[in-house]
């Protein structure tokens, strides 16, 4: 069952001199028990996307498309509406932990916060509920910790403080971006251990650059560059057999394969390539790459978008 | 000296002024307006510091003087912070057409001096303490509204704003619960600056006339003293009191605001090195 589709999602941003393209027609059904991740590298419009669909883009935005969840279309929703959803249906953690928490607001308030803007609990239920959360988050003096400020906790901790924000109200679907960035290894694994815990039956979007995040937490990966999605499959299938050149680049850069680096850099969103965007960097690229813009083309369960498939 | 040791001199000496104007009963038998002896006397027994030329107690005067030139000190100070920081977070918060109409306006008001300005607005209104204190708050807000606005802008494109929304936060919770307490230690460094000037402003005011004459401050005190000869006379006891009150709670006021600016502001500790 899908529970959010996104139906040609373009999102740009006008400035005064120029058009950014960061999203450019995206479909992605997310369903119900999905854990999806988007990767992708910084600028292709990942985290742009994630905005888009809570509806938290700037004003200057313009979107295209549709988000449709439940029977309505997020897109056009009334922001009164959004904020009916936003933290109890759709909820998001945000990326830097270190700066999305309020330094002059006690943890515990914090995290009360979703609960009683959305009036799931009163004030008094809401502290056992605070403290049952620190508790399955991991921390051992739970009382203690909710009346601390977010300055006294380790970036990890801090972490995991978003998490308990992001699932206080138990939310249908999580959008996670970047969960760790910024984390030490031993810290990010445990952060990522909880998250696979918490996301057991719940759905997970997830926007992440790395490939072992995705690979651990994720069924699912799409594969998203220059605005575009250029691969999507179920993990195992993506990671071992990736069949877009860009895809196959990116396991290729990998420590772990070697860190062989792409050349060359991806294209400026505000002036895109007309035929294939990863062209001038692909090793495979034909003459006609360059003319035709590719379509998503389906091989079996998945879509990529290359014409070494057509 | 240490800065710490001035800040608590200061909220000392801020305190017993504060005691003064709420135990102005206690402290003298008389009330300010009422002849309780022969006119000019010198500083006596019954007369601490002596009567003025109507024949009223000097010392009665100074200690209900100081309730109402703290009164009106503060409720401009409090109307003022108060109006500049609920405008400072909406527009900083919103920012577009609301944002650039009031910068734009305040660009026009800040280059006006406000001691004058307030001078024409009191001719026309009638002059009580509420209607002072009103005037005086309103125009000291301007310059609050520049800064509580600069501080606010920065606060609204923050992380934990943008997290407060994501968990689909309405816009004046927002406001009331995450940027307000970030820009308190502002607003409160303003509120005791503001009292300061608003309280010299008030004295300066009364001293030059704008004033009720029925009411009994230390700008009319001073005045009265000036221009019914007791300067010329050499009566100092009736000059010099109330002089020194205002110096001495505007200095107190000021030093407790330098003291939260340093500690609010740490780039202006460096500057004074």
């Amino acid at each position: 069952m899908t529970l959010v589709r996104i139906e040609g999602l373009g999102v740009r941003f006008s400035t005064r001199s120029e058009c950014v393209q960061a999203v450019d027609t995206v479909d992605l059904d997310i369903a119900r028990g999905d854990h999806i991740a988007l990767i992708g590298e910084s600028g292709c419009g990942k985290t742009v996307l994630g905005m888009a669909v809570m509806g938290l883009l700037p004003k200057n935005a313009w979107i295209t498309g549709a988000v449709r969840y439940r029977d309505q279309d997020l897109l056009k929703a009334a922001e009164p509406d959004l904020q009916r959803i936003r933290g109890k249906e759709i909820a998001m953690i945000m990326q830097n932990s270190a700066l999305s928490l309020n330094p002059v607001k006690k943890v515990g308030d914090q995290i009360a916060e979703p609960l009683l803007i959305h009036h799931v609990l009163a004030e008094k239920a809401a502290h056992d509920e605070i403290v049952r959360l620190l508790t399955a988050m991991g921390f051992d003096e739970p009382e203690r910790a909710a009346g601390r400020y977010p300055h006294e906790f380790s970036g990890g901790m801090r972490e995991r403080i978003l998490v308990a924000v992001a699932l206080a109200c138990k939310p249908d679907i999580v959008i996670a971006d970047e969960p760790t960035s910024g984390l030490d290894a031993g810290v990010k694994s445990r952060i990522l251990a909880l998250i696979k815990q918490q996301m057991a039956d719940r759905t997970l979007f997830l926007i992440t650059h790395d490939m072992g995040t995705a690979h651990y937490l994720c069924t699912q990966i799409a594969v998203m560059y220059a605005g575009e999605i250029v691969e999507t499959g179920r993990t195992h299938d993506l990671l071992s057999l990736p069949m877009h050149p860009y895809t196959q680049g990116l396991l290729a850069s990998l420590p772990s394969a070697g860190l062989h680096p792409i050349p060359g850099m991806s294209p400026s969103p505000t002036h895109l390539p007309g035929g294939c965007r990863f062209c001038a960097r692909c090793p495979a690229s034909i003459e006609r790459c360059s003319r035709e813009h590719p379509p998503l083309i389906s091989t079996g369960e998945r879509l990529v978008r290359c014409f070494l498939y057509d | 000296m240490s800065r710490k040791i001035i800040l608590w001199v200061s909220v000392a000496v801020l305190c017993a002024y504060i005691v003064v104007a709420l135990c102005a009963p206690l402290l003298t038998p008389y009330s300010p307006t009422e002849i309780t002896g022969s006119p000019l006397q010198s500083p006596g027994d019954n007369h601490p510091l002596g009567t003025n030329d109507l024949g009223q107690d000097i010392f009665s005067q100074l200690v209900y003087g100081a309730r109402i030139t703290l009164l009106y000190g503060f409720c401009a100070a409090l109307l003022s912070v108060f109006i500049s920081t609920s405008i400072g977070i909406v527009i900083g918060y919103y920012g577009g057409f609301a944002d650039e109409l009031v910068s734009r306006a305040i660009d026009i008001f800040m280059p006006i001096p406000v001691f004058p300005l307030l001078i024409v607005l009191t001719a026309f209104f009638s002059p009580g303490i509420l209607t002072i204190s009103l005037l005086m708050g309103i125009l000291g807000s301007i310059h609050g509204i520049r800064i509580i606005r600069s501080q606010v802008l920065s606060l609204a494109q923050t992380n934990f704003v943008e997290g407060a929304r994501a968990i689909g936060a309405p816009d004046f919770y927002i406001m009331s619960r995450h940027i307000l307490p970030n820009v308190m230690p502002l607003v409160m460094a303003k509120f005791v600056s503001s009292s300061q000037r608003m309280l010299v402003m008030g004295v300066g005011l009364s001293f030059i006339g704008m004033w009720d004459t029925t009411t009994v401050d230390w700008g009319t005190m001073i005045q009265k003293s000036y221009t019914s000869g007791g300067m010329a006379l050499g009566l100092w006891w009736w000059l010099l009191p109330p002089g020194i009150a205002v110096v001495g709670i505007s200095l107190a006021l000021a030093m407790i605001g330098y003291s939260f600016e340093e500690k609010f502001n740490p780039r202006v500790g460096v500057n004074r090195i």
